[in-house]
C-alpha cells in the first residue's frame, strides 16, 4: 500500500532534474526540503534560507505558478513540479535582468539584499497573475516577505514600476 | 530535519490504516506548513518514523456548492478558499478567515483540514522536554513565558490548561501543586489552599520552616525579579492547619479493620501514618525516643523549628486516632518479626542516626554533630567560652555551628570540602551563620587531629580541589601540600549520618544494600511480604520533603496491599483550566519573613516571624501561575462554528461545534482523518463576518477574534451566532483588557450586520 518514491523529477527554470531518493552521495533524503535541494544539490544558491520556518519569505520560489516558501516543502513531494527560482528570471546568455529585477536595481530596493530574491519571486508571481495590481494588492502579496533593513518603501516603488505604473 | 520514511497515500483508507499502524509510528502531512516546523524543531516528545502524504490522494481539494450548501475538501488550500468566488459570494466570512491565516506564501501550501487539526498550543511554548520536564520558549529561549512577563502579549491568552507540572511543583519532591493553592490564597480561600497542600504534604507547618524549598529554586519569577516566597506562604497555611487541626486532621468516618505498625516517627512515618489513618486504618507508631518526631524533634534546633510545632502536630495526629508508643525500642523491646506477625503491614522508618567514621587518627575524641544537637545542653556544660571547630558543610553542620555559637562558644569555625556555592547547606542558613560571626572555610578537608593526649588542641586542614568526579559521585581530591592549622578545643563532626540496621535482628531476612534497606522505588516495598520501608533508612540522609514524598507513595501502595483495591495514582492531577492574572506582571520584591534582631536570638525562640494574612495575599498575587498558555490557532474554526459547519472524517460526521466541545487539545483521534467540510445552504441567508485583533497584520495569531452569523429580517436580528476564538477555550473572566477587545469586536460585528 502507498508508494515509497525512488525517483523525483522536477523542472527548475526549464531544466529537468531526475533526483534519486536515498542516502547515497548526491541523492535526496525524504526529509530534504526544496530549499535545501535547490541550494545544496542543484547549487542554485540565489534562494536563501533564513528562518527555515515558512515565516520570513526569503526562500520564496514559484511552484506550479504559486509563490511558496521552499523551506516548507519536501522535495520528495515535488515530483512532476515546475519550479522557478531567482536564477530563472534573467537571461543567462545576455545577463539581461527581467523587469522586476531591473526595477529593484533602479530603486535600490534592498539594503543587505538577503531577503531580496524572495521578495522578487513573490512580486514576479503577483505580476504574472495580476499584471496591474494596486498598492493594497502589492502589499497583500508581499505580506509574507520580511525585511529587516526596511527596504519596504523602495520595494513598493519598484514593484509599481515593474507593473508599468511608473513609480518614482 | 531528521529523516523519516515517506509514503504517498493513494486513498484515504490507506492513509488511515498507515496512521493506525502503531509500528509505523506515522504522522500525516497535508500542507506541511505546521508539521515541518514541528519536525525541524523536534517540538513533540516523539519523532515519527513515517510521514504519510495526503496530497497524493486525488480529489480531496474541491470547493463546490450544491443545493445543501458549500462543500470543501480537507486538502483545499487556504489561498484557494480565500480567493474562491463561490466562497466569497455566499460565505464571505470563511474567505476572510482563510485570508487572515499566516501569510499569502503559507496559504499557498496550507490546507483547511490541517488548519482545523492544529493542536491547541502556544506557538512559542511547545511541549515540555519530557526528560528535563521543562518548558522552553521556542522563539525567545529560556523557560520563562515572555508573553506573561509583558512582552508583546499577543501570544498570551486568557488562561490555559497545563501540559506539565509548573516549575515549582516539578522541583518539589512531593510535587505539591503550589500554583493551585496560591490561586486559592489569592481568592481568600485559605481552607481551599490548606486542602490542596494537605493532599501532598500533611506537615506543612514543619516543612515551611525546615525545607530546602527546591520549589523556590525553580520559580519562573526568579528570572523576572525575585522568586515567590513559597515557604513563607506555606508557613502561614501550615500554622492555620495546626490551629484548626480538628477540621483538617479529623478522625476517619469509619474503621477499615486493618492494622499498620510504623517503626520510627520521623517525617516519612508521620506522612504515611496520616494518609493511612485518613483511610480508616488503625496506625500504631513506635519510637525509641521519649518524644515522637524523630530528627524533627531532636536534631533540628528550636530556633528553626520550635518544638511546640512538632508537639502540636503529634497531638493532631493522635486526635485522628493514631497511637504513639514512645520509649519502645523495636529490635530490643519487641522484635520486628513480632510486629510482622501481629500487623497487616509494617513500615520501617528508623532513619539515619549513626555516626560515620572518616578514618582520622584520634577521631574518637571528636564529637558527632547529631549527638551534640540531641543533647546540646549537657554537652556544652563547662565548654562555653572555648574555640569550636565544625567539620561539614550541610544544614546539620550549620545548625551545629550556630547552636554552639549561641551557647557561648568563643569562636566557631566551619571547614567543609565543598567550595563556596557548592555547599549543601541552604544560602539562607550560610548567611545566618556568617551574620552570627561564624567563620566558614570552604574547600578545606580535615588532615590531622591535633591532640595533647586526650585533649584536642586543633585540626590540620588540607586543600580540597574537587569534591565530585565527572559522574557526580563523591570522590574528593586534595592538594596535600597546601595546609592550614585551626586551633580549638573541640571538633564537632557533621559529615553525614549512617543507618543502623542492627534492630532487624537475626531472623529478618530483609534485602539490604550498603547499609540501606532495599525497596521497590514505586511502592517502597521491601523484599519481605507486608514490610515497607521509608525515609532515610532506604536512601541515606535525605531531605524532609523527600521523606514526605516517599511516605505518601508508600501509603498508597500499602492501602492497596491491605485492601486489595487497585493502587491509586499518588500524583496530584494537573487540574483544569487556569486563568492568567495580569496583576502578577508588575514588578515587586519578594515578601521576606521578619527576622528577630541578632541580640535577641537564642536557642529556643524562633528566629523569624511569619507573614501576615495581608502579606500572604499580596505575595500569592506574585505567582505567575505558570502553565503553557496555549493558543488555539485556527482562524477558520471560529467561522465554521458560527456557520454551523459539519465535519466529515474517516470515522464520523459531526458538527465542528460538537467536536470542539468534546476535545480540548485534539480535534480528531489517532488514525482519524478529516476529509471534508460542509456549510449548510441556510447560511447564505445569514450575514457573516470575521474580525481578528492582532499586533502585526501578517503572521500573528489573534489576541482575540470573533466570527459572527446573523439572520436579519426587516432590520431585526432574528438569530445570532457569535464565536470568540483564537485562544484556548477559557472563560473570559479575569482578563479585562482582552474582554474589552472582545466587546469591541462583537459590537463591530453587530454594526456591520445592519
Amino acid at each position: 500500500m502507498g508508494e515509497n518514491k525512488q525517483l523525483v523529477t522536477i523542472t527548475v527554470n526549464g531544466d529537468v532534474y531526475r533526483l534519486s531518493v536515498g542516502d547515497g552521495v548526491g541523492e535526496i533524503a525524504p526529509a530534504d526540503t526544496l530549499a535545501e535541494t535547490l541550494r545544496e544539490r542543484l547549487l542554485l544558491t540565489g534562494t536563501k534560507i533564513s528562518c527555515d520556518d515558512g515565516a520570513c519569505g526569503c526562500c520564496t520560489v514559484i511552484l506550479n505558478g504559486k509563490p511558496v516558501p521552499s523551506c516548507t516543502v519536501l522535495t520528495i513531494e515535488c515530483d512532476g513540479a515546475d519550479i522557478r527560482t531567482i536564477e530563472g528570471l534573467g537571461d543567462p546568455a545576455t545577463g539581461r535582468l527581467n523587469r522586476v529585477q531591473q526595477a529593484f536595481v533602479d530603486h535600490s530596493a534592498f539594503q543587505c539584499g538577503y531577503c531580496t530574491p524572495g521578495i522578487i519571486m513573490a512580486a514576479e508571481a503577483l505580476l504574472e497573475e495580476n499584471p496591474h495590481p494596486d498598492e493594497e494588492e502589492i502589499k497583500e502579496a508581499l505580506a509574507g516577505n520580511f525585511c529587516r533593513c526596511i527596504s519596504h518603501y523602495q520595494v513598493l516603488e519598484a514593484v509599481k514600476q515593474a507593473a508599468g505604473e511608473g513609480g518614482e | 530535519m531528521k529523516n523519516f520514511t515517506h509514503i504517498d497515500a493513494e486513498t484515504l483508507n490507506q492513509a488511515a490504516e498507515l496512521l493506525s499502524d502503531k509500528q509505523k509510528h506515522a504522522r500525516l502531512i497535508a500542507g506541511g506548513t505546521d508539521l515541518l516546523s514541528v519536525l525541524k524543531h523536534k517540538l513533540e516528545p516523539d519523532y515519527p518514523d513515517t510521514i504519510v502524504n495526503l496530497k497524493t490522494v486525488q480529489g480531496l481539494d474541491y470547493i463546490e456548492e450544491d443545493e445543501k450548501g458549500l462543500k470543501i475538501g480537507a486538502a483545499a488550500k487556504l489561498g484557494d478558499i480565500a480567493s474562491s468566488p463561490l466562497v466569497k459570494e455566499g460565505y464571505n466570512a470563511l474567505a476572510d478567515a482563510a485570508k487572515s491565516v499566516a501569510t499569502p506564501l503559507v496559504r499557498n501550501l496550507a490546507t483547511i483540514g490541517g488548519n482545523l487539526c492544529q493542536e491547541v498550543r502556544c506557538w512559542y511554548y511547545r511541549y515540555p522536554d519530557e526528560i528535563g520536564g521543562r518548558i522552553k520558549c521556542l522563539r525567545k529561549g529560556g523557560d520563562t513565558c515572555n508573553a506573561m512577563t509583558g512582552e508583546n502579549r499577543n501570544h498570551s491568552v486568557f488562561g490555559a490548561r497545563k501540559v506539565n507540572l509548573s516549575g515549582c511543583s516539578q522541583n518539589c519532591p512531593a510535587h505539591v501543586d503550589i500554583p493551585e493553592y496560591l490561586t486559592k490564597l489569592r481568592s481568600g480561600d485559605i481552607d481551599g489552599a490548606a486542602a490542596i497542600l494537605m493532599a501532598s504534604n500533611p506537615i506543612p507547618a514543619v516543612t515551611s520552616r525546615v525545607c530546602t524549598h527546591f520549589c523556590q529554586m525553580n520559580c519562573k519569577r526568579k528570572g523576572y525579579d525575585e522568586n515567590v516566597n513559597i515557604g513563607g506562604l506555606e508557613r502561614f497555611v501550615g500554622d492555620y492547619i495546626l490551629k484548626n487541626s480538628s477540621r483538617f486532621m479529623a478522625p476517619p468516618d469509619g474503621e477499615s479493620g486493618k492494622k499498620v505498625a510504623i517503626v520510627g516517627s520521623g517525617p516519612a512515618g508521620l506522612t504515611a501514618a496520616y494518609y493511612l489513618r485518613k483511610q480508616g486504618h488503625s496506625v500504631l507508631i513506635y519510637d525509641k525516643m521519649e518524644e515522637a518526631g524523630g530528627l524533627l524533634r531532636y536534631a533540628i534546633p528550636d530556633y528553626r523549628l520550635p518544638k511546640d510545632i512538632v508537639r502540636k502536630l503529634i497531638e493532631a495526629l493522635e486526635h485522628m486516632g493514631i497511637e504513639f508508643r514512645t520509649g519502645v525500642e523495636i529490635g530490643k523491646d519487641i522484635p520486628v518479626s513480632g510486629l510482622v506477625k501481629e500487623f497487616d503491614s509494617v513500615f520501617l522508618n528508623t532513619g539515619a542516626w549513626k555516626r560515620p567514621l572518616i578514618g582520622l587518627d584520634g577521631e574518637e575524641f571528636t564529637t558527632f554533630g547529631l549527638d551534640f544537637l540531641i543533647e546540646v545542653n549537657r554537652w556544652m556544660e563547662g565548654k562555653i567560652g572555648r574555640d569550636i571547630i565544625v567539620v561539614g558543610g550541610g544544614n546539620v553542620a550549620v545548625d551545629v555551628a550556630i547552636t554552639a555559637k549561641r551557647m557561648g562558644a568563643a569562636s566557631v569555625t566551619m571547614a567543609c570540602l565543598e567550595a563556596e556555592g557548592e555547599m549543601p547547606a541552604s544560602e539562607e542558613e550560610i548567611g545566618r551563620a556568617r551574620e552570627e560571626g561564624i567563620t566558614i572555610l570552604p574547600s578545606w578537608g580535615p588532615k590531622e587531629i591535633l591532640r595533647d593526649g586526650k585533649d584536642i588542641v586543633g585540626l590540620n586542614l588540607k586543600r580540597c580541589t574537587s569534591v565530585f568526579d565527572e559522574k557526580g559521585r563523591f570522590s574528593p581530591v586534595y592538594d596535600e601540600n597546601e595546609t592550614s592549622t585551626l586551633h580549638g578545643s573541640s571538633i564537632l563532626m557533621a559529615v553525614g549520618q549512617k543507618t543502623d540496621l542492627s534492630f532487624l535482628g537475626e531472623d529478618m531476612e530483609l534485602e539490604v544494600n550498603r547499609g540501606l534497606i532495599s525497596v521497590e522505588p514505586s511502592t517502597m516495598k521491601t523484599s519481605m511480604d507486608k514490610v515497607f520501608a521509608v525515609g532515610d533508612v532506604t536512601t541515606g540522609p535525605k531531605t524532609v520533603v523527600g521523606a514526605i514524598a516517599d511516605g505518601k507513595k508508600a501509603s498508597v501502595a500499602v492501602h492497596s496491599f491491605m485492601t486489595g483495591e487497585p493502587e491509586g495514582d499518588p500524583a496530584h492531577p494537573l487540574g483544569g483550566l487556569i486563568a492568567f492574572d495580569a496583576s502578577a506582571v508588575s514588578h515587586s520584591p519578594c515578601a521576606r519573613l521578619t527576622e528577630r534582631p541578632k541580640e535577641e536570638r537564642g536557642l529556643h525562640l524562633e528566629d523569624s516571624y511569619g507573614l501576615t494574612w495581608e502579606q500572604v495575599q499580596e505575595e500569592a498575587k506574585r505567582c505567575f501561575n505558570c502553565g503553557c498558555l496555549a493558543v488555539n490557532p485556527s482562524d477558520v474554526a471560529a467561522v465554521l462554528i458560527a456557520m454551523d459547519a459539519e465535519i466529515e472524517t474517516t470515522e464520523r460526521k459531526e458538527t465542528l461545534e460538537a467536536m470542539m466541545k468534546a476535545s480540548h487539545c485534539r480535534l480528531v483521534e489517532d488514525g482519524e482523518i478529516v476529509t471534508g467540510i460542509r456549510i449548510p445552504a441556510a447560511m447564505k441567508e445569514y450575514r457573516v463576518g470575521y474580525d481578528k485583533y492582532r499586533v502585526r497584520d501578517s503572521h500573528d495569531f489573534a489576541v482575540v477574534s470573533v466570527a459572527s452569523a446573523y439572520h436579519v429580517k426587516d432590520g431585526i436580528v432574528e438569530d445570532a451566532r457569535i464565536v470568540l476564538g483564537a485562544v484556548a477555550p477559557i472563560p473570559l473572566s479575569q482578563n479585562s483588557y482582552k474582554i474589552q477587545i472582545a466587546r469591541t469586536l462583537v459590537r463591530n460585528s453587530l454594526l456591520n450586520a445592519k
